[in-house]
């Protein structure tokens, strides 16, 4: 029903498995930060992105305006990272209900290119299809920025290179849901 | 009497009470206790004797490990398993684990499974824990147990969790309702429910089973009733633990008592209706298919067809090597020893582990053939004498409380030959009754006759051996009248006499299988002992008369004194005929490694035999218990009568309550008392054997005594314990539709039995049950729905005369509650109609004055807004005392931090002068102001704005409080990013962020961890966070104390360190309302509405509410009560007023364009350095911001930036 909370409750059952197949068999933890319910304090918004490493841009293909929210959230998140190529997915959530479909795949995959090429997905908490795949993605976009920006202006992580824990890394992914139907947001 | 014998009770008692290992204060009387602790789940308590509780063939038994296997087993795991088949492990092998023996058709109840097929359970008839070989039995759950078994895993999971809170628990005596459910479920549905009803008059075994499944039930809730007699008056933990301990094992009788009735049910229905080919558990049954020991099909020899009392015999058997191996075996002595030093310290010597032993391997022999009997059962009394399988059961009762007693008697290792050629007369004389009652089934029987006449030999056989072995033992001690019996001769004695029960047993199982094919029949012989033809002599005995009536006997070996052969050793090896193998755990590899953990006690001891004992043990799967502690769980028997605190009567009572059990197989009162007089004789006996306090005697004999005449003295306690029991029984209930977790809250249930639960008849119902009920009702009820359970409820409850009063009582006060404190007028006023009429009809006959009250309230309702009782705020019970409590109402108002200068301030800008900046109030007082504001706000939250996600409506939603709180939350963080950004001078923003610091700060000092919040989001945002010029000129003291706020409101880890503080905290307090929205909405969007019921009845279990996601979301909603209490603090009324204009005056845009403003007013002010970054700088903490900062802002301003920030990116992007 909804599909927001489904997806975490998914997600939490499936957390491990979905990180262990990750590529280069790398195991990492992934920290979801789910800021359930206090959607409504609209100032906090910053410190949960501010935390986040990677978001998972959320809308329901079954609402128009639930992918318009998500260009602002996007603005912002960038805006906050100041970094064009923060890990982001789009995902087009409720695919099991083609029928009442608002959102074309076509139009969504073309926003999801025109917001630096993020990759767009569609799943179904309901039917669980492609959720893990969503994380995974997620996940492989977080390693690769980390990997590929080694000398880091970010402390954080270069602090954790430093430490020599390479094999088990904290991530936080920020999951910015839209999701109509859902009760939140 | 009680007082002498509660030490010993404990004592005896305290194998049970593992699971109380966790909390309570070890009772280290109990050393199998220690040992049992090896359950994988109690792995923690184990840290006194640890490698003690070796789990079979694992390793170490640990937790994770045991959690893997539970998974990676078949999805469904069995509460209860039901043995198949006998299994008995050898106690020749020393070990450091209990196995527990099993008999056929014994119940279990399984704790966990290990992978090697091994599980850790509670043998029910006994109460004893330990490992069974699971392929040894099968899942057990049949429709109508099932709710008596789920019930008995609740007992089991509150008990074991009891201390927790005590008084609580035993005080409401909740934790019995569920037994008495499941009971009155199983009489429900075998339409047993009344004792006039046709089946339980037809059949007279029924209805025998139904009485004593009946008064183990009321011994049970007076055993209940008496603990929480303890509760009351301060009792010491000891005590209660023996009541706890009693009651468990009662349950578990009522249970055994279940099933067996379940039994004889599915038997006598076969028997309606002979010709139908059923799968059942009956014990008969099963022995004639068994399901899988494959090297069995030809023989019966070794297969003991559910006899309990081969079993009790080789229990004894296997105690009885022990001891006499003691005498050679160091590694016996040794292990023998330890335990004792171990435990000598403590009030109860090692000296009563052999003496309970003993006296419990008597009185097992006495009280556990009855299970046998099934067959008789179902024969109506009156028909019986005659019968066949009568005449059998009755034979076969004689020779075993013979040979109960001739063992018995060897375990006090002296005797004289006399007494010994006497018994042995008895027992022969009693074998022979029962072989011609065999013969007379065999001739009845042609086409069995072969296995019958096989087992019937085997019989012969053993009796034949016990004779010869006698006779050696006579003639070795030279046969003087007056010599004792040497104690080593014992050992071949015992294997002779439990090979004789053992094979009896087998026999008289077979004629009863070959009797349920054929039929039951007269038997003409008249009585058995009369068709013995050879009288017998203690030194010439004959086989010649049984030769002639049992032709086909070849086997029989003439007893010629001269040439007999010293008797084959029996015992153990006689009984591992093969054993089904059992899964996993026959692998050497794992075996090896049980050795490994060895117990630190026994260490000195084993260090030697480790590697015999592994030898030992590879063919021999589960590493065996030590020697005494098979036995001693077995103690639970007898104890469960000694420890009953009370006098005679009711010692009788429970006394008769074993008797009644075994008097169910016979009829013959006789017998019975033969059995009662023979096990108290034993106990005595041994007791004095072993016994040094000669003070326990007279107790003992009383016991005795009692025993003896309780088979006719105790009927009358039955029957009045069976009234309780049938009224009792008799009420109507949806107990059983109810869910517990293991702490006994209720989880689920339907609405009538969660209404059932509001308005118990014994007890007040739970405090946070009932709020919960009254602040979540509206979710999964709808008040008409309520309205009208409540009135069934008072309706259906007439049935029960005896708590209709109570009952009715209650109703009428959840409605008083309700309509007093909980009504909701917009939702409520649709029930009002049936509460009124209720009132005005139903109630008003019965109780007038309640009625009138009712009306009254009903009346008040209607007419008026809100509550009747001003606002209870708090559903959990926070009342007004406690806001007292925290602040005392005479503590001094802190004197307002306003100077003359700030007033005057103030009144210049509300006559409309210039607005005055906010570092010019004192921070405290601004934190404190604040404060004021944001906890007036939160104090009005009401409890059902929390429910259901109400407050994340977008439209239309009732929460008001929760919103504004949230708005006032994001107003305040903007008005700080105001402030900030309103200077255009660097060090003028700096002083202002210092100045928000230092209010945080405050904030911090006053507890208001929700301005603190809204507060360090803004300092701690990208618009902020890039003003380093600003920030360079903040001093690091200001930035260190802004560090250690950050940290108290990190979301990392669903901020745990900001729950961490909230967690107790004591009030006053504003705490952050997020964590709780956040929570709440996980309950309520992750839990489903409802559940599903185990399944019982027909088909699937039915939906019941999921109350567990009600009572979680109170708990919650409780949480947050717990800090709505009012500050004492004074409010200025001027510095609230200019706050709010403040706020106002922030607030006049929408907020997302808000917050992109106060961004650009940032670019504006320390506009972007030329070069893009690819990374931010200030990513993560101040203390980098200081560090880098080197502020160049100034010289770099990039005006198109000022609009065009997300272009630049766009710009940025299209470069890479």
């Amino acid at each position: 029903m909804c599909g927001l909370r489904a997806m975490i409750l998914l997600l939490r059952t499936r957390c491990l498995v979905t990180d262990r197949s990750l590529e280069q068999g790398r195991q990492c933890m992934l920290e979801i930060l789910d800021t359930a319910g206090t959607e409504q304090f609209t100032a906090m918004r910053e410190l949960y992105m501010k935390t986040g490493q990677g978001f998972l841009l959320v809308f329901s293909i079954t609402s128009q305006s639930s992918l318009n929210e998500l260009s602002e959230l996007r603005e912002q998140i960038i805006r906050i990272k100041d970094d064009d190529n923060v890990p982001i997915v789009i995902v087009g959530n409720k695919s099991d209900l083609e029928e009442d479909r608002m959102v074309s795949r076509a139009k969504a995959f073309a926003v999801s290119q025109s917001w630096g090429n993020a990759p767009y997905y569609e799943t179904s908490a309901r039917r669980r299809a492609n959720v893990d795949e969503v994380f995974i993605d997620l996940c492989r976009q977080i390693i690769r920025k980390d990997n590929s920006a080694p000398q880091a202006f970010d402390d954080e992580i270069s602090g954790v290179y430093g430490q020599g824990r390479k094999d088990r890394r904290s991530r936080q992914s920020r999951r910015r849901k839209k999701d109509r139907s859902c009760v939140i947001l | 009497m009680v007082k002498a014998d509660n030490p010993r009770s404990s004592a005896l008692v305290a194998p049970l009470s593992i699971h109380k290992v966790e909390g309570r204060a070890q009772d280290f009387s109990a050393p199998a206790r220690h040992k049992r602790n090896n359950s994988s789940k109690s792995s923690t308590a184990a840290s006194s004797t640890p490698s003690q509780m070796t789990p079979p063939a694992t390793p170490d038994g640990s937790q994770e490990e045991d959690l893997m296997q539970q998974a990676e087993r078949p999805p469904i795991f069995h509460n209860f398993l039901r043995a198949f088949y006998p299994f008995h492990p050898t106690y020749a092998v020393s070990d450091t684990t209990v196995t527990l023996p099993l008999n056929e058709g014994d119940v279990v109840l399984v704790h966990s499974i290990h992978t090697n097929g091994w599980a850790d359970g509670t043998l029910l008839i006994s109460g004893a824990r330990g490992w069974l070989p699971t392929n040894y039995c099968e899942a057990y759950d049949p429709e109508s147990l099932r709710t008596l078994l789920q019930a008995l895993l609740n007992f089991w999971d509150l008990m074991r969790s009891g201390h927790r809170s005590d008084a609580e628990l035993f005080g409401n005596q909740e934790f019995m309702r569920g037994i008495i459910a499941g009971v009155r479920y199983l009489l429900e549905k075998s339409h047993c429910l009344t004792r006039e009803s046709p089946l339980v008059q037809s059949n007279d075994g029924l209805r025998r089973n139904r009485k004593a499944l009946l008064s183990e039930l009321s011994a049970l809730v007076k055993a209940a009733k008496r603990l929480q007699e303890f509760i009351v008056t301060p009792t010491s933990a000891d005590d209660v633990n023996d009541v706890i301990d009693e009651m468990i094992l009662k349950a578990f009788k009522i249970v055994t008592k279940g099933v067996r009735f379940l039994d004889i049910l599915e038997e006598d229905q076969r028997k309606k209706q002979p010709l139908v080919n059923r799968v059942m558990e009956t014990v008969v049954e099963e022995s004639s298919v068994p399901p899988t020991p494959p090297a069995d099909s030809t023989s019966f020899e070794g297969r003991q067809h559910g006899d309990n009392l081969s079993d009790a015999a080789s229990r004894r058997t296997s105690s009885h090597s022990t001891a006499s191996g003691m005498s050679t075996s160091t590694r016996a002595a040794e292990q023998s020893n330890t335990p004792s030093r171990q435990r000598s310290p403590l009030s109860h010597s090692s000296a009563t582990t052999p003496e309970r032993r003993m006296s419990k391997s008597g009185s097992v022999v006495a009280k556990r053939p009855s299970v046998s009997h099934r067959v008789s059962m179902t024969i109506p009394a009156a028909q019986r004498h005659n019968l066949i399988s009568e005449r059998l059961n009755v034979s076969h009762d004689n020779l075993l409380s013979y040979l109960g007693s001739f063992i018995g008697r060897l375990h006090l290792q002296s005797q004289s030959t006399a007494d010994l050629v006497v018994t042995i007369r008895h027992t022969v004389t009693a074998g022979k009754a029962l072989l011609a009652v065999v013969e007379a089934v065999c001739a009845r029987d042609t086409q069995c006759a072969d296995t019958l006449d096989q087992s019937r030999s085997a019989m012969y056989d053993r009796i034949n051996k016990l004779v010869v072995a006698a006779r050696d033992v006579i003639k070795s001690s030279g046969l003087e009248e007056d010599d004792v019996v040497m104690p080593q001769e014992n050992g071949r004695l015992l294997m002779a006499a439990t090979g004789c029960v053992k094979a009896a047993g087998e026999c008289v199982a077979m004629c009863k299988f070959v009797l349920d094919r054929i039929g039951d029949f007269e038997f003409e012989g008249g009585l058995s002992f009369d068709v013995d033809p050879a009288p017998y002599q203690a030194n010439h005995i004959s086989p010649g008369p049984d030769g002639t009536s049992v032709p086909g006997s070849k086997a029989l070996v003439p007893l010629e004194p001269g040439n007999r052969a010293p008797p084959p050793p029996l015992i153990i090896p006689l009984y591992e005929k093969p054993l089904p193998e059992v899964p996993v755990g026959g692998s050497p590899g794992e075996k090896d490694v049980i050795p490994r953990p060895q117990p630190p006690l026994e260490s000195v001891a084993e260090g030697e035999d480790t590697d015999d004992t592994n030898s030992s043990r590879s063919s021999f799967l589960p590493p065996l218990p030590k020697l005494h502690s098979p036995l001693m769980t077995h103690e639970e028997y007898s104890p469960t009568d000694r420890t009953s605190p009370q006098d005679g009567e009711y010692q009788a009572s429970l006394r008769s309550g074993s008797i009644a059990v075994s008097s169910i197989g016979t009829t013959s009162s006789y017998l019975s008392s033969v059995r009662g007089s023979e096990s108290s004789m034993l106990s005595q006996t041994s007791t004095r054997a072993t016994t040094p306090d000669v003070s326990n005697h007279a107790p003992k004999n009383t016991r005795g005594s009692l025993s003896e005449i309780s088979v006719s003295g105790s009927h009358s306690t039955i029957a009045d314990d069976m009234d309780d029991g049938e009224s009792r029984m008799l009420e109507k209930t949806f107990a059983h539709q109810l869910m517990y977790n293991k702490d006994g809250q209720i989880t689920g249930g339907t609405l009538p039995a969660l209404v059932e639960r509001l308005t118990t008849h014994d007890s007040t119902p739970d405090a946070m049950f009932v709020s919960t009920f009254y602040l979540t009702f509206r979710l999964f009820a709808s008040p008409i729905e309520l309205a009208t359970a409540l009135v069934e409820r008072f309706d259906y409850v007439a049935e029960s005369p005896h708590i209709a009063a109570p009952v009715r009582l209650r109703v009428y006060n959840v409605f008083k509650g309700w309509l007093e404190s909980h009504w909701k007028r917009l939702v409520d006023l649709e029930a009002l109609s049936i509460i009124e009429s209720f009132a005005k009809v139903k109630l008003l006959a019965v109780l007038p004055h309640a009625g009138g009250r009712l009306l009254e309230l009903a009346g008040k309702v209607s007419s008026t807004d809100g509550p009747l009782v001003p606002r209870l705020v708090s559903s959990m019970g926070k009342t007004n005392t406690s806001m007292s409590q925290y602040i005392p109402a005479d503590t001094p108002l802190p004197t307002p931090n306003l100077s003359k200068a700030q007033t005057a301030a103030l009144k210049n800008w509300k006559m409309g002068g210039s607005n005055p900046d906010i570092t010019v109030f004192d921070p405290l007082e601004l934190a404190r102001q604040l404060t004021i504001k944001e906890m007036n706000i939160f104090c009005a939250i009401m409890p059902d704005e929390l429910l259901g996600s109400e407050w994340t409506k977008r439209s239309g939603s009732n929460a008001v409080n929760v919103r504004a709180m949230s708005t006032l939350s994001t107003d305040l963080s903007n008005l700080v990013a105001d402030t900030i950004l309103h200077h255009d001078d660097f060090k003028k923003r700096a002083v202002t962020i210092k100045h928000w610091i230092k209010i945080a700060q405050k904030c911090l000092e006053l507890n208001n961890y929700d301005s603190l919040m809204a507060i360090i989001c803004t300092l701690n945002s990208s618009t902020i966070v890039r003003l380093k010029a600003t920030w360079a000129a903040v001093s690091p003291r200001r930035k260190d104390m802004l560090k250690g706020l950050q940290a108290i409101v990190e979301p990392d880890k669903n901020y745990a360190v900001l729950r961490r503080r909230l967690h107790d905290h004591v009030p006053p307090c504003l705490p952050f309302v997020g964590t709780y929205l956040t929570d709440l909405t996980f309950v309520d969007a992750g839990n489903p509405a409802t559940k599903q019921l185990p399944g019982h009845g027909d088909s699937q279990g039915i939906q019941v509410i999921n109350f567990d996601k009600h009572t979680r979301t109170a708990k919650i909603i409780g949480e947050l009560q717990r800090f709505q209490i009012p500050y004492r603090l004074t409010e200025i009324p001027e510095l609230q007023e200019w706050m709010q204009a403040q706020i106002v005056r922030v607030k006049s845009s929408p907020n997302q364009e808000q917050v992109q403003q106060f961004y650009r007013k940032s670019l504006l002010l320390e506009p972007r350095e030329t070069f893009p970054r690819p990374s931010p700088i200030d990513h993560g903490s101040f203390g980098s911001v200081g560090s880098t900062g080197s502020v160049t802002a100034t010289g770099h301003k990039e005006k198109f930036d000022l609009f065009g920030w997300t272009h630049s990116r766009e710009r940025q992007l299209s470069a890479s």
